[in-house]
């Protein structure tokens, strides 16, 4: 999918634009979909909170009742509207 | 009970951890009234204490949370914490018990469990569940998932309470629930039946003086270690030592530390701990992978299914160091905080050497007001203040209507808590069948309204959580935004959603708003969204029209002091939740009816336990049996090591069978197919009889070993231990007889690396009624580990006692028996001594262990039963489902599961009847609201869903085409992840519900330009793609 800067000028048709270094705002930070299993990597995040551990606000969690519901079209959707990393837990 | 007083339908549990909450769970599913008392201030037990378990790593405080909130939740079960049992009077079926208990100071109807009180208090004292290692308040829970949440005020400790000044706790408490007038109380219960699972304590080392406890810092329990290892320990997991916060390397574990010494301490061995410090080490090097352990044992007692391949997986792949030697004591090293020990390695010379920190394995023993515990319950106990059970009672005291599990019963790990807790909860079912159900109280709900077609009119609640939420998140915001949203009807701020007035307020808006959809935004729906479904569906809403919006525990807990990130990303996620709740739709939960009988295949001690139990709690039972006779394996022994008679028990088992009107046999017979589901089984037996039945339990049982080596099969004095048992029952043995007995035989190697657990005791048991019965004959037991877990322990002592030698050998030098005329030389290699020692014996003894049934690779096959590598049928959860399997209805024990001895066959056996009659006991089998939905006009029977599902909910029907099973489904939604036509819905996790909630997210967070333009893909003119 993602392709590097030189594979990107031997064969431009067939890419869509990369994200570089060089193009990347220095105030960007990357937003992050996570696929929680309600058993486990749900209660790991509700664990995180009782014990007040921080991490970016740029990550969000969108319940699952286990990581076999995640379907395909989910983390395409997401990529397909922005979303920069996709994580499965459960 | 035909006569005599009333039968009561409610039991009384006295202990809260994991064995008592199993059996509250077990009874108040099969229709009584539980009470559970605990004298802590939450459930939980120890178990909540252990980072990880044995043998399979995983997380106890997440296998036990659910647990602890099912308990709580639980209709049918009132929880009664701090409290405690002064009396008992009454009979079995009707007893009344005196509780008494302690003032909480913090009125649980008010709390909220929010947590502010905990912040502001400003006394700090040393916290008794990190082991003294960390610090809690003197308002405080116990740990942070405590059940229930209301904080206690430790009357020892709080300002107020002892020097009449302070309350800040009460002045920051909104919700009022703070309480200094609060008193003891003291009030009666009825109960039918009491358990008691009040559990062990652990051995206080400070005793042992030398070996540095309680002096040098570094020195520390293996409970202290659990809590180092948790993440919601005392360094989050991160391992220091105590001294000097180092990260510590080299690391010393000492087993035995109060356990099987006799003169200094407990007799018994512990049976957890060689496991539990096997565990230890290798999630230590999980943590720091510089860590190198070591573990200085005498015996290696990995004795439970798969603890072998552990013990030796920690050997082999994580550089666990077993070293066999005996420390007499620990010192520090001045300055540093290292410790020094000295030790006589197995080769007999000393060695000194240095650990940056030791961990005392200390053992299980019993509470120290054990003796007034028994006394008030009007119970005996042993000569160590256990209760007196048997072994073919294990759970039974000698007061009737008065049953015990758990470790309180005799020291054990996990699986064989919850395995008695629910084997004690079978015996009182089994004593109150009269009085099932007539205690419970049925709730009566509005009828619901239709609201399916309608608009959604969302309804959104903030909550402040006290200032949980509001002093990170400005939740006055968040409901403006909601308020914004295309479905959103109505949105509001509370303090406490989840107080009772908060409750109210939401039910008057569903009234008032017209609400068709409620968005509540405060905590996690894991805990919470149960009772606000609730609420929902006492306002006549379809319990499933609800969304829980997780913004504490993943918002405002997470990003404090950056309050407008946090506010905006509650924004994001409220919105999130109010885009899927207004694709929510209702769900009808159907229900099935329930055959109450029950098939057991397999007739041995363990398919006869649980038909016997299952009949007295008053359902039909067919015992399928392939012999000719009931008995099994158990008939062809005659003790136990304690002495008990098994061929009167399989007698006497027969005749209660025979007496028994409900329970059919069949022999002769084996299983041809069954058809059908949980509540609803058909089975065609060889004889072509047809049963149908609720439940299936698996007793198929196991074989012994019969072998090959040691020249077994060319001479008649060479035997088994069970041939020999038979053999000394008919013919004393001559004054001088020599026997020799060699343990491990076809056990505890590959292909077959087990202990077959039974083994030991078997030697034990033959050598004791030789030198009993002939006190100078001669024994000699080889071993390799003397596994007499438990209170075992104390034949080995006897025997030892009364002469019988013991003498070690390895895996790879094992004895050579050399036949010579009638005798039989036998050399071995002492490690010891260090020399070949050649003995001359007339008796060659053989301990063979277990194989599973042959049958049980076909009975696999035919019910989807997996089994472990040595052939062994797996359960559904190894610690907290022992006796379930994976699919519903199904039930194991005996040595089908895994060799045992008897009395834990007889728990097991229980145990799955408790857990088949609380299915059989349900008219209608409710089926579970979140499942997958199939829909036959989509699908193409493409069998991917049929593959590819763990619980064998999708099926080929009669047409040929795939049907869907929901009584079997569990909403995992693997079948609708890989169904290639999307014929598979889960309710509540359709796919557009999650499409919308990626969409609504995608549409308010920051999207990267550089991805916004390659998203419009039209930036570049050579870029073809469309």
């Amino acid at each position: 999918m993602t392709q590097t800067a030189t594979a990107a000028e031997t064969e431009p048709e067939k890419t869509v634009k990369a994200l570089t270094t060089d193009n990347i705002p220095a105030a960007w930070e990357a937003q992050i979909l996570a696929f929680a299993c309600h058993y486990c990597a749900f209660a790991a995040a509700d664990l995180a909170g009782v014990m007040r551990l921080s991490y970016s606000p740029n990550v969000k969690i969108i319940r699952l009742s286990c990581t076999g519901k995640l379907d395909h079209s989910y983390v395409l959707r997401a990529f397909e509207r922005g979303i920069d990393g996709v994580f499965v837990a459960g | 009970m035909e006569s005599g007083p009333q039968q009561i339908g409610s039991v009384v549990i006295v202990g809260a951890g994991i064995g008592g909450m199993q059996a509250a769970l077990d009874l108040a599913d099969s229709g009584f009234m539980v009470h559970l008392v605990s004298k802590d201030s939450a459930v939980g037990g120890t178990m909540a204490m252990l980072d990880k378990t044995f043998p399979t790593g995983d997380c106890a405080m997440c296998m036990i949370s659910p647990r602890m909130v099912e308990s709580s939740r639980h209709p049918n079960i009132k929880i009664h914490t701090m409290a405690q049992v002064t009396e008992v009077s009454g009979v079995a079926g009707n007893f009344t018990l005196k509780i008494s208990q302690k003032a909480r100071y913090v009125d649980s109807e008010k709390c909220t469990g929010c947590g502010v009180c905990e912040t502001k208090c400003p006394k700090k004292v040393p916290g008794e569940f990190d082991q003294g290692l960390a610090k809690r308040k003197a308002i405080f829970s116990l740990f942070p998932q405590a059940v229930p949440n209301t904080r206690v005020i430790d009357p020892d400790h709080c300002l107020y309470l002892t020097k009449g000044r302070c309350r800040a706790c009460e002045k920051y408490c909104d919700a009022n629930a703070i309480n200094f007038d609060d008193t003891p109380q003291e009030f009666n219960l009825k109960a039918g039946a009491v358990l008691l699972t009040p559990g062990l304590d652990t051995y206080d080392p400070t005793i042992q003086q030398e070996l540095g406890y309680g002096r040098w810092p570094n020195v520390v329990t293996s409970l202290q270690f659990e809590r180092i290892l948790s993440a919601s320990g005392p360094f989050k997991g991160e391992i220091k030592r105590p001294s000097d916060s180092k990260h510590p390397k080299k690391i010393a574990w000492i087993q035995c530390v109060g356990s099987r010494d006799p003169h200094n301490a407990n007799p018994w061995c512990s049976s957890v701990c060689c496991m539990y410090a096997t565990k230890q080490a290798v999630i230590a090097r999980e943590h720091d992978a510089e860590v190198t352990p070591t573990i200085f044992y005498n015996e290696k007692r990995t004795f439970g299914k798969d603890f072998d391949k552990y013990a030796d997986r920690a050997r082999d792949e994580n550089n666990v160091r077993y070293e066999r030697a005996m420390i007499s004591a620990v010192y520090e090293e001045a300055g540093t905080g290292d410790l020094f020990m000295r030790y006589v390695d197995r080769h007999g010379s000393m060695k000194d050497e240095n650990f940056d920190m030791v961990v005392l394995s200390v053992g299980l023993q019993p509470k120290k007001d054990a003796l007034e515990f028994a006394r008030i319950f009007d119970i005996s106990t042993d000569e160590f203040g256990l209760p007196k059970t048997s072994r073919l009672s294990p759970i039974e005291t000698s007061r009737p209507g008065i049953f015990v599990a758990g470790t309180y019963q005799g020291p054990k790990d996990i699986p064989e808590t919850v395995v008695q807790g629910s084997a004690a909860a079978a015996a009182a079912m089994a004593i109150l069948d009269k009085s099932r159900g007539k205690e419970v109280e049925e709730v009566s709900l509005p009828p619901e309204k239709e609201t399916g077609a309608d608009e959604p009119r969302v309804g959104v609640i903030v909550c402040h959580c006290g200032i949980n939420i509001s002093q990170t998140v400005d939740v006055e915001k968040v409901a403006e935004n909601a308020a914004k949203q295309p479905s959103v009807a109505h949105a509001e701020t509370v303090i406490y959603a989840c107080a009772p007035d908060g409750q109210e307020r939401i039910k008057e808006l569903i009234k008032e708003k017209g609400l068709n959809r409620v968005v509540v935004a405060s905590c996690t729906p894991r805990t919470h969204e149960p009772l606000f479904q609730d609420t929902i569906r006492e306002a006549g809403l379809n319990k499933y029209l609800f969304e829980l919006a997780d913004i504490r525990e993943q918002c405002s807990w997470c990003h404090m002091g950056q309050n407008e990130v946090a506010t905006q990303k509650a924004i994001e996620i409220v919105n999130m939740n109010i885009a899927k709740a207004s694709l929510l739709q209702e769900v009808k939960s159907e229900s099935v009816p329930v055959t109450p009988a029950a098939m057991i295949i397999g007739g041995g001690i363990a398919g006869m336990t649980a038909a016997l139990s299952l009949a007295e709690q008053g359902f039909s039972v067919h015992i399928v049996e392939k012999e000719a006779h009931l008995g099994g394996l158990a008939a062809g022994v005659l003790h136990t090591l304690e002495g008990d008679s098994i061929r009167e028990l399989v007698r006497r088992k027969n005749l209660q069978i025979d007496d028994h009107p409900a329970i059919t046999v069949h022999v002769n017979v084996q299983v041809s197919k069954t058809e059908g589901y949980v509540g609803n089984f058909k089975t065609t037996l060889s004889d072509s009889s047809q049963i149908d039945h609720g439940v299936i339990v698996i007793t198929s049982g196991g074989n012994e070993y019969m072998p090959t080596e040691y020249g077994y099969e060319e001479s008649d004095n060479v035997l088994t231990q069970r041939q020999f048992e038979r053999r000394l029952a008919e013919k004393k043995l001559q004054k001088g007889d020599r026997i020799a007995m060699i343990q491990c035989v076809g056990s505890r190697e590959e292909p077959h690396n087990y202990c077959s657990r039974i083994c030991c005791q078997d030697a034990i048991k033959n050598a004791i009624a030789i030198k009993e019965g002939t006190p100078d004959a001669q024994v000699v037991i080889y071993y390799r580990d003397i596994r007499t877990y438990g209170l075992r322990e104390s034949y080995y002592a006897k025997a030892r006692d009364l002469g019988v030698r013991f003498i070690r050998y390895e895996v790879d030098n094992k004895p050579q028996v050399m036949p010579d005329g009638q005798e039989f030389r036998i050399k071995a290699y002492d490690p010891v001594l260090e020399k070949e020692v050649i003995m001359t014996s007339d008796y060659v003894v053989l301990s063979t262990g277990l194989r599973p049934q042959p049958a049980n690779e076909e009975l696999g096959k035919m019910y989807k039963l997996t089994r472990n590598e040595d052939g062994y049928f797996l359960e559904a959860h190894v610690k907290l489902r022992p006796v379930d399997f994976a699919g519903e209805g199904l039930f194991v024990a005996g040595l089908a599961h895994a060799p045992k001895n008897i009395d834990e066959t007889i728990s097991q056996a229980l145990a799955a009847a408790s857990r088949a009659g609380a299915i059989l006991s349900q008219s209608q089998l409710a089926v579970s609201g979140i499942i997958a939905k199939h829909k036959r006009d989509k699908c193409m029977s493409c069998l991917a869903c049929f593959r590819a599902c763990p619980f064998d909910s999708p099926f080929i029907d009669e047409d040929g085409r795939v049907s869907h099973n929901e009584v079997k489904c569990t909403g995992c939604g693997i079948c609708a992840g890989i169904c290639p036509a999307k014929a598979f819905q889960v309710n509540s996790f359709k796919d557009d519900q999650i499409t919308a909630m990626i969409d609504s997210l995608t549409d308010s967070v920051p999207i990267h330009q550089a991805a916004k333009n390659s998203m419009e893909k039209n930036d570049d003119p050579n870029c073809n793609c469309s």
